[in-house]
């Protein structure tokens, strides 16, 4: 690429990616986004190729291919890394690549956030996938339920438990980019209204992220006090309850199905009406189902517990919620459908995939329907039907509208498009394969074959429709091979594709080919839905740099920030550069969770430190630095500030994200305390005596009071006196430790023993939980004293002060509420 | 706001406070609504056992049930003024560039989502109408 005018040389070199070896080191959204992507598409060939060996072996009755052992290692993995390792990063990546360029942004608020999520992302994935080639994979299913996993696992279940709550800080992190992303990083005049529907969807999953991955969270911290220090959560003979952890389980579980369906289907939102060359019909109606979706997806986790013996009106409630849920999803089907009517179709590969999609997953919705009706349900639970169903919905739903996204967007990615012969050839395979595959098992599971058994008798009358349905999983895999080909095959010589080669309305497409590492040469202003459609001047306005931020004189890394409604400017953003902390911070935090999982507490405790080091050197050496100079030239003669503390930063909104899950997660441990309430006769025990009630009071005084402290200190920095702002960190800090203290006084004096019983061990828990908060707090009390100590958190220039006494504002009331449940509660009982 | 009105802006008077809060107001609703029955019941049957009548339960779901539809109903009325007054030109495409268009827009996704939500409210309570015990 020749660039022309000196701020265009200025841009370039500013967000040059760094070369050779140092490569590693880009945080860019561009090469993050790519590495995201065929990270997780590695992982789903070897998921892939685990379901070609449960195929293999289901193929013929009575088969000694793989042993019971191993077969229960290979379908538990297949279902954890399609889930875990593919269908959730997947999401994540394709909008860690494809958001900033359609809202109009350079780059990502937080791009070293995407680089820790994926490295987080690679090393969790090749811990839990290495270990089946070590027989030692988890093997007790994907949702790992207790007593089976509890009681008769090896390390396989500590594997699984471990490598994918790493994974999981990987998804809270996009998440917290992702609706960071979506709210202040619009291009002006993109008005909430204007917003591409991919921007919604993104915004509304990473909300459900939230409060979907939490609850996993807190089941796996007591998972796996259980597993690692004997602490009998869900066991039975000591007062523990399997079904708690199938609450936590599917409450995380279903909703992360749409989790996974959603951004799928936002990929269709942008390319149904490229290829209709009109816009979506009815994008209000998209955004009200899609929202209507992500608060309904909460109501249906039990009815992946339909046969556990719940009281039928709890059943009733969840079926009746799973049969709501097919109203909005059906209006975005509709909607899709009535675009496609209503405009003239373009026949491309990307609508191929988008039509194969609607058609797949609807047989996948409706079955759903029908087992959401309880009695059905008890009828097909734990049979093939299932097992038809759940990949009709998450093949349709989301595979083949990935596939399409991959279509689609290649050009965007790398200037050159696909093959159009191989697409096709890959579409049909890919369908023909699925339905031939996945079709004949309705019929297997309604004739009685159960899910997860390694093999089955000769006389079932089972053989024929399993040898058809191995048929068609191969030639499935055939048509995946195709177009993981053609992603792959040397293309040096195909022409480069056109600007916008298909077309399209939305502003990604608004970028020159090949792309350029800045994103859009300067930041136009928007002023409809398909701003390349109906505004014919756009790319010469873009391009002669007549937008907003059209160079970058100080050699820093830019880009807008804009109020979420109406996406006016109000600040400029240095978003950080290329760096190794990221991925020292991911390895140090990998080492904390592999080295957890055979219990080298040393090297756990020496991975933590390499954690934390690098993370604080990271926070220090690149995070609310002070500019040079308070306002900046947007590019039409208004000032935007540099540097902005409080509620209106971007830095605070991340925090209030972050704690928002970390209280889910929280309030999931608090449920487990009640749950436990409700199923015994007596809670607490009668013989058990409680943490008494003196020392969590004191305990919540002085949380109260530290929280207090750190308020102080901001409020009184804020009025120019620092000096005295330190001291009260300083007390804040001691009263921090000191309320800590407290808090473990009360189960620790009246020798409360974990071991023994449900109770104990859950009030420990919460404890450990909070005192954990608690040390991570002082950290950040200290981290702040030293800021300002060095000057670099002044009266005017608070934002870390800002954003750790909103850590408080969190952590303060989960500290006094673990102290009034766990010393108040016995005394109501 | 008139600085920022599109040349073929249409004039209209619907105000511009409809913010994301007010948008997720009737789905919030339902969630605690749901919640409600849910850990009702479930209590309700673990404390008495798998024999007892749903009679009293029926009667807190009832009026929760009717709680809920009021709340949706007050997010309804206030929602269905917006509407009522934008209605002149026809346009439910909300893709115009201004403040005002973008009250619109939100107004009408919330208000369908009080539909919505109304629905859901609606359909959670029904199991409690016929089932008669807590097996």
């Amino acid at each position: 690429m020749i660039y022309k005018s000196a701020e265009e040389r200025q841009l370039a070199k500013v967000w040059e990616p760094p070369k050779g070896w140092r490569y590693f080191s880009d945080v860019n959204n561009s090469t993050i986004g790519v590495w995201y992507i065929s990270t997780a598409f590695a992982f789903m060939l070897f998921g892939g190729a685990l379901a070609l060996l449960i195929r293999l072996q289901l193929a013929v009755p009575e088969n000694t291919l793989l042993s019971a052992n191993l077969y229960n290692q290979v379908f538990t993995l297949h279902g954890t890394v399609m889930m875990f390792l593919f269908a959730v990063p997947i999401f994540e990546a394709v909008a860690i690549l494809i958001l900033p360029a359609m809202l109009g942004a350079r780059d990502l608020p937080f791009p070293r956030l995407s680089s820790f999520g994926y490295w987080c992302f690679l090393i969790g994935g090749v811990f839990v996938c290495g270990s089946i080639f070590f027989d030692s994979a988890p093997d007790a299913g994907w949702f790992m339920y207790p007593p089976l996993s509890t009681e008769q696992s090896g390390i396989g279940a500590d594997i699984w438990l471990l490598g994918l709550s790493f994974i999981e800080v990987a998804s809270i992190a996009a998440a917290v980019e992702l609706i960071v992303g979506v709210l202040k990083c619009r291009a002006p005049g993109m008005h909430i209204n204007l917003t591409p529907l991919y921007g919604w969807y993104v915004l509304i999953v990473g909300a459900m992220i939230l409060f979907a991955f939490p609850p996993l969270i807190a089941g796996d911290y007591l998972f796996e006090l259980e597993r690692a220090f004997d602490w009998p959560f869900f066991d039975v003979s000591r007062g523990g309850d399997p079904l708690l952890w199938q609450h936590l389980f599917w409450i995380f579980g279903h909703p992360e199905v749409y989790i996974i369906f959603l951004p799928a289907i936002a990929l269709l939102a942008m390319i149904v009406p490229t290829f209709t060359q009109r816009p979506i019909a009815g994008y209000s109606w998209i955004v009200l189902s899609a929202l209507g979706t992500g608060f309904l997806s909460f109501g249906l986790w039990v009815h992946h517990m339909f046969t556990t013996g719940l009281p039928a009106i709890s059943l009733g409630f969840f079926s009746a919620a799973s049969e709501a849920v097919a109203i909005p999803t059906g209006i975005q089907i509709f909607v899709f459908i009535a675009t496609v009517m209503m405009g003239n179709v373009v026949r491309s590969v990307p609508m191929l995939f988008c039509l194969g999609a609607l058609a797949t997953f609807i047989v996948g919705g409706l079955t759903g329907v029908m087992i959401a009706v309880a009695p059905f349900d008890f009828q097909v639970h734990d049979t093939h039907f299932i097992v038809a169903h759940l990949h009709y919905t998450l093949i349709g739903g989301m595979l083949f509208p990935v596939m399409a996204g991959v279509q689609y967007y290649y050009p965007f990615v790398t200037a050159k498009v696909l093959s159009w012969r191989l697409g096709i050839w890959s579409f049909w395979l890919m369908f023909g394969g699925f339905n031939i595959g996945f079709l004949p098992m309705h019929f297997t599971g309604m004739l009685g074959m159960p899910r997860r058994v390694f093999t089955y008798d000769a006389d079932r009358g089972w053989d024929l429709l399993n040898m058809v349905s191995t048929i068609g999983a191969f030639i499935f895999a055939a048509g995946f091979l195709v177009m993981v080909w053609d992603c792959v095959r040397p293309k040096g010589r195909d022409k480069d594709a056109t600007r916008n080669v298909w077309n399209a309305g939305t502003l990604e497409w608004a970028g020159r080919v090949p792309a350029d590492n800045w994103g859009m040469r300067s930041i136009p202003q928007i002023n409809s839905r398909y701003p390349l459609w109906d505004d014919k001047t756009l790319l010469e306005t873009i391009d002669q740099g007549r937008g907003l931020l059209p160079s970058a004189e100080e050699g820093k890394r830019e880009t807008l920030v804009t109020s979420v409604l109406d996406a006016k400017p109000l600040q400029i953003l240095r978003v950080a550069g290329p760096s190794w902390l990221p991925m020292i911070s991911a390895f140090g935090l990998g080492a904390v969770f592999i080295f957890a999982t055979w219990k080298l507490w040393w090297l756990t405790l020496a991975g933590g430190i390499v954690f934390l080091v690098a993370v604080l050197w990271w926070l220090w050496t690149g995070t609310a630095v002070i500019p040079e100079k308070p306002t900046k030239d947007v590019g039409d003669g208004r000032q935007m500030p540099l540097y902005v503390a409080g509620v209106r930063s971007t830095g605070w909104w991340a925090m209030f994200i972050t704690m928002t899950g970390d209280l889910t997660a929280y309030l999931s441990l608090l449920f487990g305390y009640f749950f436990f309430w409700t199923v015994h006769e007596e809670f607490p025990p009668a013989h058990i005596e409680g943490p008494g009630w003196q020392w969590p009071a004191v305990a919540a005084l002085l949380t109260l009071l530290t929280w207090a402290l750190t308020l102080g200190a901001r409020l009184i920095n804020a009025r120019g006196r620092p000096g005295l702002a330190q001291v009260l960190l300083a007390l804040g800090l001691v009263a921090a430790a000191a309320s800590g203290l407290a808090l473990m006084a009360g189960p620790w004096t009246n020798g409360l023993d974990p071991t023994e019983h449900t109770y104990p061990a859950i009030v420990w828990a919460l404890v450990v939980w909070i005192v954990l908060h608690l040390a991570a707090g002082m950290i950040m009390q200290a981290y702040c004293i030293a800021r300002s100590r060095f000057r670099k958190l002044t009266p005017e220039h608070d934002a870390d002060l800002w954003n750790v006494t909103l850590y408080w504002h969190f952590t303060g009331f989960c500290g006094l509420l673990t102290a009034l449940v766990i010393g108040g509660f016995p005394l109501v009982q | 706001m008139n600085a920022n009105r599109a040349h073929d802006e249409v004039e209209r008077e619907t105000g511009h406070g409809t913010d994301l809060w007010r948008v997720i107001a009737a789905p919030i609703v339902w969630a605690l609504h749901f919640l409600f029955c849910y850990i009702y019941g479930a209590i309700y049957c673990e404390k008495l056992g798998r024999d007892a009548p749903l009679d009293d339960a029926r009667i807190a779901i009832i009026i929760a049930t009717v709680f809920a539809l009021a709340l949706i109903a007050l997010s309804t009325v206030h929602l269905w003024r917006v509407r009522g007054r934008s209605l002149t030109d026809n346009d439910f495409e909300f893709e115009h560039n201004t403040p005002e268009e973008r009250h619109r827009f939100l107004s009408h996704v919330a208000l369908m989502l009080c539909v919505l939500s109304a629905v859901a409210v609606i359909y959670v309570a029904i199991p409690m109408l016929y089932l008669v015990n807590c097996r």
